[in-house]
């Protein structure tokens, strides 16, 4: 005895996109209001990824035509160049554990200030204010921290009694690239740690209540609720966190250059160096090298997104 | 002052889908209150942007005093709308939401003054015109939206839910001053709501909506009293029309149909089919036998006392439907009792089991 | 029980004053190399300053280029900034309020850009605008710089675009309102929350950019900051107290920005990240 006839028509008023214009808007209009942005995005976005492909399949040559040459150059760089895979290792190294330093003490930082920790604010803002600081900046400070003579690491071992451990962090290959790694996370920190926060202070207070009454303590309540239940938010810091390592370079660049031995060489420092250093003048193999890794990026993006798709929404 | 025709108007969004709005024919006359009523997504709120020129018409034509409003933009309608969120400006006080549509139309300082003041005076927000509504309460925020269109003078209001975002209590007092507003101004009024009550005692016509057709346009007591369909009678009254298929006899020299092992004698036999579904109200089943009225026996499914009076929800032989009927509050029963109710009978409706619609007036007799 | 817990909160304390020293501890000594001289510090790097030498500052800004740094930096932040905020709220408008065909696969694109390594571009833009004549100059380091900031703007300001009601702009509609004006005077005034917070994360991502200016420009008079603090470190290894006084001028507007929006600035950072 229901009114199938007229039950729920198939009829959707307005949804999420809105109208201004009854009919969508005049195409003149639209392009107004577009133009600026696409023009930018062509000019200075579009075109230049367009020619980097080029560049790459060509050797240039600073005053005669672009030659041709294939594939030549990616063949060079995955055969014939130690220095390319030593980059990509240490960028894979890097990519591979930074993220877990970085989301994991934020982590701690952002349950700490979430266990009601008196001036939480006060430590928030002072906690964050690395990630606002210029590269430059950074680099120099931790250059000087990592000073073998009267950097304060060497100074505080030495304080200690841990002369042994001294050494010029930097200047080592063993522990350059770890140096750089541990102001890198001081820098970033942070940032993961504000996010962190943001979570958990939006999931519902009555789960932790709950999580109380059945008897867990602090740890208990960090590992078996929270963590869980802010995961969307840790794999998607995790995601930015790898997207930013395998883009790095101002760090790297000002401390060591890449160096000592090639130690810190990345991906970027190393096409950096190839274009722009080594007077070669041909911008032809540093473009092919960026064709490549923009796509590893591509793929490493793509891998992830996919084997997060159903339990997580990403957004970059 | 202004009378709104809907000639055939349709809203089709693709040309593949439903119409959102199927050829609505419709005149509103001049001084009018309104009320558009239906659940959500029958249309109603399409058709009201139609007629405000925010939404383009796909079909048919709409008219304001006979001349044609089709292609004509919005804010050359002369019309002025109250919004269900307000759409108060949130970056200028008071006084320049009220004097922003005139000053877009051109008039002059002294006019707009004028007219704020007076406007701001009959609504009682002399006093707040320096605000800027995120200092406003929420039914000071729905007299600003009120403001912004009276100062207009327009020709039409057309309002979309405007009071959906208040209280409760609230919501009774503003229903109130726009009655009071809508007979001060006489101005035509169209108002869109999906709260009966709201269409009951507002409008001086309501013209429901479902699916995207107008089902029927009336004086809300008529409408009330004789619903077009049993969508409409559903709709109508809370709880809505009880409603049960039956089948219509011969009895005697009369007819009648059989009702929880009684037949319940009407009228009028206009019909094609002895299949029909037989509509009651709850106020038409009461405890006490009145003249004229049926005795037939329920049997009590749950009592549910409102306080004024009780719901008497209750189940009948024959049928598979729970009943409800509207009893004293004094009445006294208890689940699985058997009891005896009276139907009065010229509160009778009967619908087509096939269209749903309609099929004889029973009117009272002897009135 | 309680005594436990009272353990539990001194460490926690602990824990975090320790962090809080290792990650605030960095500037506060960098602050006090800026007011001390070279010799002065080599003696005792880690001493509080005897005597504010503010001078040193007045040093750095004449003697020593700064104040050209300072200029440009500022310069080209503010042309920058302001460009990237017109051109990207305007697109973010159109993408959150005009329906039409191809909008989504536009914000798409734009939005894309965002996980792009810069190398995949650096290289062509470098070429680009040695072909325009832009390398080298201010304008063009500029151009660049709103190419590389607008889709984090138009991803932001779209975002809270969106979420306006559609009923202001309908009200908009009926009080005679043109495409151009629901823009300037309703989106714009009714955004400005997020427009100052794009402002804010473009000024201070701008201000510190070093990657960019490096490949791009390569006149002394024409550095910004980081390029001015690297380049005086090349040169003047040893100065380390007016290495620090430099690192100051270029933190200090930074550490401004921040003292005056330190909330919005981290709303802003994170926006992207948070659920």
């Amino acid at each position: 005895m229901t009114d199938a006839s007229v039950g729920r028509g198939a009829i959707r008023p307005l949804g999420r996109v809105f109208r201004i214009s009854p009919d969508g808007p005049p195409l003149g209009t639209v392009m107004t209001f577009l133009t600026p942005a696409l023009l930018v995005y062509l000019v200075f976005t579009a075109y230049p990824v367009l020619r980097t492909f080029y560049n790459s399949v060509h050797i240039l040559h600073p005053r005669a035509a672009d030659e041709y040459v294939g594939m030549q150059h990616y063949v060079q760089m995955t055969t014939a160049d130690p220095t390319f895979w030593v980059a990509v290792k240490n960028t894979m190294i890097w990519a591979g554990f930074a993220p877990l330093l970085d989301v994991g003490i934020g982590l701690i930082l952002a349950i700490c200030l979430y266990a009601k920790a008196p001036f939480a604010r006060f430590f928030r803002i002072a906690w964050f204010t690395p990630v606002l600081i210029s590269y430059v900046v950074v680099g120099i400070l931790w250059m000087w921290i990592y000073n073998f003579d009267w950097g304060i690491l060497n100074g505080a071992l030495r304080a200690v009694g841990l002369e042994s451990w001294t050494r010029a962090w930097l200047g080592e290959p063993d522990t350059a690239l770890v140096a750089v790694m541990v102001t890198h996370t001081w820098k970033w920190a942070g940032f993961n740690m504000v996010v962190c926060l943001a979570a958990l202070s939006a999931l519902p207070k009555e789960v932790l209540e709950a999580a109380e009454l059945d008897n867990c303590n602090w740890f208990g309540k960090a590992w078996f609720v929270m963590i869980p239940m802010i995961r969307p938010t840790l794999v998607n810091l995790l995601i930015l966190s790898l997207i930013g390592k395998m883009k790095i370079f101002d760090l790297v660049w000002i401390m060591t250059q890449g160096g000592p031995l090639w130690a810190t060489e990345t991906v970027s420092t190393y096409v950096y160096k190839r274009a722009f250093q080594w007077q070669t003048f041909d911008l032809g193999y540093p473009s092919a090298i960026a064709v490549f890794w923009f796509f590893v990026v591509l793929v490493a993006v793509m891998a992830l997104k996919y084997a997060f798709r159903q339990r997580d929404r990403l957004e970059y | 002052m202004a009378v709104v025709k809907l000639n055939g108007l349709s809203k089709r969004y693709a040309a593949t889908a439903a119409p959102a709005v199927d050829n609505a024919d419709l005149t509103i006359e001049d001084g009018e209150f309104m009320v558009f009523l239906g659940p959500s997504g029958c249309g109603k709120s399409t058709t009201l942007r139609m007629i405000a020129g925010l939404e383009s018409i796909t079909g048919g034509e709409l008219t304001i005093d006979g001349a044609r409003m089709n292609e004509v933009p919005a804010k050359d309608r002369d019309i002025a709308m109250v919004f269900q969120s307000y759409a108060l400006y949130p970056h200028m006080t008071v006084f320049e939401n009220l004097a922003f549509g005139l000053r877009r139309r051109g008039f002059d300082k002294a006019e707009i003054e004028q007219r704020v003041t007076k406007a701001a005076a009959t609504l009682g927000l002399s006093e707040y015109l320096d605000r800027k509504p995120h200092a406003l309460s929420g039914g000071q925020r729905q007299r600003v939206a009120l403001g912004r269109a009276i100062v207009r003078n327009p020709k039409v209001f057309l309002l979309d839910e405007p009071l959906s975002n208040l209280d409760a209590a609230l919501r009774v007092s503003t229903r109130a001053e726009l009655i009071r507003q809508h007979r001060q101004l006489g101005t035509t009024m169209i108002y869109v709501t999906h709260d009966q009550i709201e269409a009951m005692t507002m409008g001086t016509r309501i013209c429901i909506m479902n699916g995207g057709r107008i089902v029927q346009v009336g004086k809300p007591l008529e409408v009330y009293e004789n619903p077009a369909d049993t969508f409409v009678a559903r709709f109508l009254g809370s709880p809505g029309m009880n409603l049960v298929p039956s089948t219509v006899i011969r009895s005697g020299g009369g007819y009648a149909v059989k009702f929880g092992g009684t037949d319940l004698v009407i009228p009028m036999p206009d019909i094609t089919d002895d299949d029909v579904i037989l509509g009651i109200r709850p106020e038409d089943i009461s405890e006490d036998a009145s003249e004229g009225s049926v005795s037939f026996q329920g049997n009590v499914d749950t009592v549910e006392p409102l306080g004024a009076d009780t719901l008497l929800l209750f189940r009948v032989a024959e049928h598979d439907a729970v009943l409800t009927a509207r009893v004293d509050r004094s009445f006294q029963a208890f689940p699985g009792q058997s009891v005896t109710l009276h139907i009065n009978s010229p509160g009778i409706r009967l619908f087509d089991s096939r269209t749903k619609a309609a099929l004889m007036r029973t009117e009272p007799e002897d009135a | 029980m309680p005594h436990s817990k009272a353990i539990t909160r001194a460490l926690l304390l602990i824990a975090i004053s320790l962090y809080t020293a290792f990650s605030a501890g960095p500037f506060a000594w960098t602050a006090m190399l800026s007011f001390r001289t070279t010799s002065e510090i080599s003696k005792a790097p880690y001493a509080w300053p005897e005597t504010f030498r503010w001078q040193k500052y007045v040093e750095a800004w004449t003697g020593s280029n700064y104040d050209t740094y300072f200029v440009n930096s500022m310069v080209i932040t503010v042309l920058a900034v302001l460009v990237t905020t017109v051109v990207g709220a305007m697109a973010a408008h159109c993408l959150a309020r005009y329906r039409f065909r191809g909008n989504r696969l536009i914000y798409f694109i734009i939005f894309s850009t965002i996980i792009f390594p810069p190398q995949i571009t650096i290289i062509a833009l470098f070429q680009t605008l040695v072909d325009y004549g832009l390398y080298n100059s201010r304008v063009g380091l500029i151009l660049v710089y709103v190419s590389v900031q607008l889709p984090l703007t138009v991803f932001l300001l779209e975002g809270f675009f969106a979420r306006l009601p559609q009923d202001l702009f309908d009200a908009a509609r009926m009080d005679g309102y043109s495409d151009a004006e629901i823009f300037w005077k309703i989106t714009v005034p009714i955004g400005m929350p997020a427009i100052v917070t794009t402002v804010i994360l473009n000024t201070v991502h701008i201000w510190n950019e070093f990657l960019y200016a490096v490949v791009l420009i390569s006149d002394e008079s024409k550095r910004t900051l980081p390029l001015g603090i690297q380049k005086f470190m090349g040169d003047q290894l040893e100065d380390i107290g007016m290495i620090a006084t430099g690192m100051m001028i270029a933190v200090i507007p930074i550490v401004i920005v921040y003292a005056i929006f330190s909330e919005k600035l981290i709303q802003g950072m994170t926006a992207g990240a948070v659920k």
